[in-house]
């Protein structure tokens, strides 16, 4: 990875997570805030694979928990293994208009999962059949509703830092 | 064997398991100095947006400044009839040694974010932090109640847990019977209310915080809506409503300081 992808990346997530905490978050919508952050995690692993994609997903999810009320790593738990699992969906130039969006929606939901499960192991009250429901449909909604305005922003980037990237 | 891309999974997801398991330990957490770090770069950015959505929609308006005015007109009004009223009710008081909530030393704030990770908990972020004088644990209230209490404070935002999180339990006292019990949140928008000791409680009855070390006594929490009947426990539970309706938060007011004394009389919030 060189310093110039790194700084990319740094600069991609910084910016998200202001977007996220500063406006997104503002937003009186109903049962989550939009997940920013999980969308350019997703978009990352879509144009570089699970390596970039886990990698990625422990540095946002660390942004996000560093700013939040929960134990520190539930959220860069989940983005890690989400990260991981939308890398290893196979991505080219062939590729479908659906498959961002529904790799999206599935790891919105996975991320969810992920964090009601250390709930559940840290013994959380908040996590509730109820609560877990209510946080997988809205954070499902509008990671999809998200999805076009990012993984083509983010996949540009990518290609116009190396033209001759292949993915592994 | 493991190819070189799984052993980095294995190797990211025991990093966050370690990092989850240093943070939840007893005795204070090795990361506060990073959350902090991370409030000086948002919590400015999060000023500023406040501040610019305030100014926006308080922009001028001549319709609404006409309005204004009216309203003004007619309150000054009603606010000579009630000095009077007021008078009596200051004797009364200094009477009762009562302290009114709006004697409280008060930072004032604007919810900055709602929401947290994917919904679970109902917490809110406001603009004032450690720098205004917020610490954790203090009661935050608005003109209908209480909010709830600052759990995470950073130098510029404070993260505020609602009264109806699941997480949030307060001392509440019956207005009408002077019964205690314990309100805890529900986790859907309302509140679980148990009488610690024996006792008779009513739809209807207003719920007011008891004082502790977290809160301040005296603030209305909510009005009882329905009641179980206690079968098999000697527990009654009851539900009730939050006076303060948490999915419209806007300003609220941090008590920065902790009351000198309790108040004698619960006294009936206004209908």
């Amino acid at each position: 990875m060189t310093p110039r992808r790194v700084a990319l990346g740094v600069a991609v997530l910084l910016t998200a997570l202001l977007a996220q905490t500063v406006l997104l978050s503002r937003l009186p919508l109903p049962g989550a805030t939009p997940d920013l952050l999980l969308v350019v995690v997703v978009a990352f692993a879509l144009a570089e694979g699970p390596g970039s994609g886990a990698v990625t997903g422990l540095v946002a999810g660390l942004l996000a928990d560093l700013g939040a009320d929960h134990a520190l790593g539930r959220v860069a738990l989940a983005y890690v293994v989400v990260g991981y699992a939308a890398g290893l969906v196979h991505d080219g130039p062939d590729r479908s208009v659906l498959l961002p969006p529904a790799v999206v929606g599935l790891a919105a939901a996975g991320a969810v999962t992920v964090f009601a499960a250390v709930g559940i192991l840290l013994g959380d009250p908040r996590t509730t059949v109820a609560a877990y429901l209510r946080g997988t449909a809205a954070t499902v909604t509008y990671c999809v509703a998200l999805t076009p305005l990012v993984v083509p922003a983010v996949g540009a980037l990518v290609r116009r830092l190396d033209p001759h990237w292949r993915r592994p | 064997m493991r190819s070189p891309r799984s052993t980095l999974l294995v190797l990211l997801v025991l990093t966050a398991f370690t990092l989850i398991t240093l943070d939840v330990r007893s005795g204070g957490s090795p990361f506060d100095g990073l959350r902090s770090a991370v409030d000086s770069v948002v919590g400015p950015a999060q000023r500023a947006v406040s501040g610019a959505v305030t100014a926006v929609t308080t922009a001028g308006d001549s319709e609404r400044v006409e309005q204004l005015e009216a309203e003004n007109a007619r309150l000054t009004g009603e606010l000579r009839r009630s000095e009077a009223l007021q008078r009596r009710v200051d004797e009364l008081d200094r009477l009762l040694e009562l302290k009114d909530l709006g004697t409280y030393p008060m930072v004032p704030a604007r919810v900055a974010a709602v929401g947290s990770a994917f919904g679970f908990a109902s917490t809110v972020t406001i603009d004032a932090g450690s720098r205004d004088g917020v610490e954790p644990g203090q009661t935050v209230v608005n003109g209908e109640g209480l909010v709830g209490r600052t759990v995470r404070v950073g130098p510029f935002t404070s993260t505020v847990l609602l009264l109806t999180d699941p997480g949030f339990t307060a001392g509440a006292r019956l207005t009408r019977e002077g019964t205690l019990g314990l309100a805890t949140g529900d986790g859907a928008g309302g509140l679980t209310y148990q009488l610690v000791e024996g006792g008779r409680v009513q739809t209807g009855d207003a719920l007011l915080t008891t004082g502790s070390q977290t809160f301040v006594p005296g603030v209305p929490v909510g009005r009882i809506t329905s009641v179980q009947p206690a079968v098999g426990t000697t527990v009654t539970t009851a539900e009730a409503a939050p006076f303060v309706d948490v999915s419209a938060l806007d300003l609220v007011g941090v008590v920065t300081e902790p009351p000198r004394g309790t108040p004698r009389v619960p006294l009936e919030p206004a209908p």
